[in-house]
């Protein structure tokens, strides 16, 4: 199985080829075209343990509200989004939102106190669209991009959820 | 001794009251909120009720509430806890009027010693020594600058209807006095229309060590020793130690005979707390006093082997504490962290939500005092805490080392912890030679982020392969290298299968 990864972290963000191939109960791996002595177990649901060489990492993994992929290996953290050939969604889920419509998301459940815009404005990149409170806390939630707010679909006094859509920005 | 307690709390707090009461055999009764049904609390006590919806003041701040589950369910005793109704004197007087035991305080003692100028009154009287100053406002400025002159710079001016900071000046020399009285009472009377101000020796870079005492019903009143909590985001503790780095054996007894003192004076019963600042001379000023359980309590547990709830249960129960403990000597030494559910990448912003995994730190010298679990979703409506993580060892070196390989071990994925401040923390070279002061880590966290460490070789492949097992263990009907589902077939299927192969025609 081939898979196409963007993985982000503290030193930038590269897009990497890796394929595993069941061999008996383990995977050979390839990253790149070369072959690593790798032995990869999924340890529990969201945590996988590697060897590399008899190098040992724990990686503890989890989906964040963007839709992306957390890794959390020690200290470090990473994210990575993986481009499945077999459907569109991680695609779908990439960077081209921001050049195209923009999806303003929740980044945490909470409540939305305030709407700063409304549909049919103008905005620039970074001006605020609205305010979700979430433990006491207001945080205001900009635009990503500079654009026309196409739709907006939160209301003032409405819960919502981490991931859940607020706005378009087109 | 009481049968049943009602935990009128919630969280890490209301776990471990519940696990005192088991371990005496005590029944216990929690209490819920709407958004708390799946709690860690609701799902260990042995009785829970629901009291009303999220916003604490139409739940856990509800006394008629909780007087009714208190009353309906038979309990004879109640735990406050820390924070929400802990320090309200209005809760013990509906015990007593509902003839339920209040574990604490009395409301008398509450009101003697829980507010910051009765607190400062009774410490004048008990001869404990206060920050130097006036408590009454000065209208004249000769007669304010004769007695800071009396007092030492630098002082501080403070507005007698102050908060926030506002009227509130720092006199670094004699010279600045007159302008900086004028600014004061101008600002003062700007913000509060209340030009009045008075002043206060101004201690620079002081600690915070702190007196847990604890007086039975029958006359007797012991310190347990001191913990330090000069670790303090925005006046909020983040790690606490015991003992702390500079106290004397000497200076402990003084500290301790001053805070049993207070405590007599006060006619207080149970478990409390005598706040102090410490100045680098090591000059102790009395601060407040906290009428209840602290957070932090598990410190003073470890190094004098003693169960602090069990025995505010006892004191309650009218038992007598043994006199052999006037005379106890810490042990060892602990530390605590406060785990938060918070960002510290983005300004320490609260990160509510689902608990994805888990992975809990054990082994020698490590306690994890928590009310989480995985796949539990943290509510936005109360404070972040998530766990407090205790180590302890023979030496602080040795504590410092446990703590550190405790975070290591310690994941939680779904939610941001603060996890790497403790990290920065417990590495800085100052705090890892006990110089610290109350303003420490906000200073610290003002100065640039020392450059990150960087992943050892191998890191980003590692990672990288887990991303790819793992998306395709998460993506449906299918394992890498297109071989069969390793997993056996639902019971379900089969059940399914059998119906509709054995179906009579």
């Amino acid at each position: 199985m081939r898979f196409e990864i963007q993985l982000a972290g503290v030193s930038g963000k590269k897009k990497h080829t890796v394929e595993l191939t069941r061999n008996s109960s383990a995977y050979d791996v390839t990253i790149d075209g070369h072959p690593l002595p790798a032995d990869a177990v999924q340890v529990s649901p969201n945590t996988v343990s590697v060897l590399l060489g008899g190098q040992s990492f724990e990686i503890h993994i989890s989906r964040s509200a963007d839709g992306k992929m957390k890794l959390q290996c020690g200290q470090h953290e990473f994210s990575a989004e993986v481009m499945d050939p077999r459907s569109w969604r991680g695609r779908k889920q990439g960077a081209l939102e921001v050049e195209g419509r923009a999806e303003i998301v929740a980044p945490m459940p909470g409540k939305v106190v305030r709407v700063l815009v409304a549909a049919g404005d103008a905005v620039e990149a970074g001006q605020g669209i609205l305010v979700v409170e979430a433990m006491k806390m207001q945080n205001e939630i900009r635009s990503p991009k500079s654009g026309k707010v196409e739709r907006l679909l939160a209301k003032e006094g409405q819960a919502v959820n981490a991931g859940e859509v607020l706005a378009w920005v087109d | 001794m009481f049968k049943k307690i009602l935990i009128a709390n919630r969280g890490e707090i209301a776990v471990r009251i519940l696990r005192a009461c088991r371990e005496l055999g005590i029944q216990t009764v929690a209490v819920h909120s709407e958004v708390d049904r799946t709690s860690l609390h609701v799902r260990l006590a042995d009785e829970s009720y629901p009291i009303g919806a999220a916003a604490s003041r139409e739940s856990y701040l509800r006394i008629d509430k909780l007087m009714d589950v208190a009353n309906q369910s038979g309990c004879d005793a109640l735990h406050p806890g820390y924070g929400f109704l802990a320090e309200n004197p209005a809760l013990p007087r509906a015990c007593a009027d509902a003839g339920i035991t209040f574990i604490g305080p009395s409301a008398e003692a509450m009101e003697a010693m829980g507010s910051k100028t009765a607190g400062k009154q009774l410490a004048r009287r008990a001869e404990v020594p206060t920050v130097p100053g006036t408590s009454e406002p000065i209208e004249n400025p000769e007669e304010a600058q004769a007695l800071a002159r009396g007092m030492g710079y630098p002082i501080l001016l403070k507005a007698i209807a102050g908060g926030g900071g506002k009227g509130m000046r720092v006199v670094p020399s004699d010279a600045a006095f007159a302008s900086a009285w004028r600014d004061a009472a101008s600002e003062a009377f700007n913000a509060f229309g209340d030009s009045r101000v008075f002043i206060e020796k101004y201690l620079v870079g002081p600690r915070h060590i702190e007196i847990q005492i604890l007086a039975d019903a029958h006359g007797r009143c012991v310190s347990l020793g001191e913990r330090e909590c000069s670790i303090q985001r925005r006046h909020q503790k983040v790690v606490e130690e015991a003992p702390s780095p500079v106290i004397t054996p000497d200076l402990r007894r003084k500290m301790g005979e001053a805070a049993v003192r207070l405590g007599r004076s006060g006619g207080y019963v149970n478990a409390g707390t005598v706040e102090f600042l410490v100045d680098a001379d090591l000059n102790f000023y009395f601060l407040e006093v906290n009428t209840r359980l602290q957070v932090e309590h598990p410190v003073t547990e470890q190094v004098t082997g003693l169960d602090l709830v069990k025995l505010q249960i006892a004191i309650a129960a009218g038992h007598r504490l043994p006199f052999a403990w006037e005379s106890i000597t810490p042990r060892g030494h602990a530390m605590e962290v406060r785990l938060y559910a918070e960002d510290p990448d983005n300004n320490f912003f609260p990160s509510p939500g689902k608990i994805i995994s888990r992975h809990a730190p054990t082994g020698p010298g490590i306690r994890l005092d928590e009310g989480i679990y995985e796949g539990w979703t943290v509510p936005m409506d109360y404070d972040p805490l998530l766990s407090k993580l205790i180590a302890w060892g023979n030496s602080r070196e040795e504590t410092i080392a446990r703590l550190r390989r405790a975070l290591d071990e310690y994941s939680i994925t779904g939610i941001r912890t603060n996890v790497s401040l403790f990290r920065r923390i417990l590495t800085e070279p100052e705090f890892l030679r006990g110089e610290i002061h109350t303003k420490w880590l906000d200073e610290l966290l003002a100065r640039p982020r020392p450059p990150a460490v960087p992943p050892r070789p191998g890191t980003e492949e590692a990672a990288l392969i887990a991303a790819a097992l793992w998306h395709s263990s998460n993506s449906e009907g299918s394992s890498p290298g297109g071989g069969e589902s390793q997993s056996a077939p639902s019971r379900w299927r089969l059940e399914g299968r059998r119906r509709q192969v054995d179906r009579v025609p």
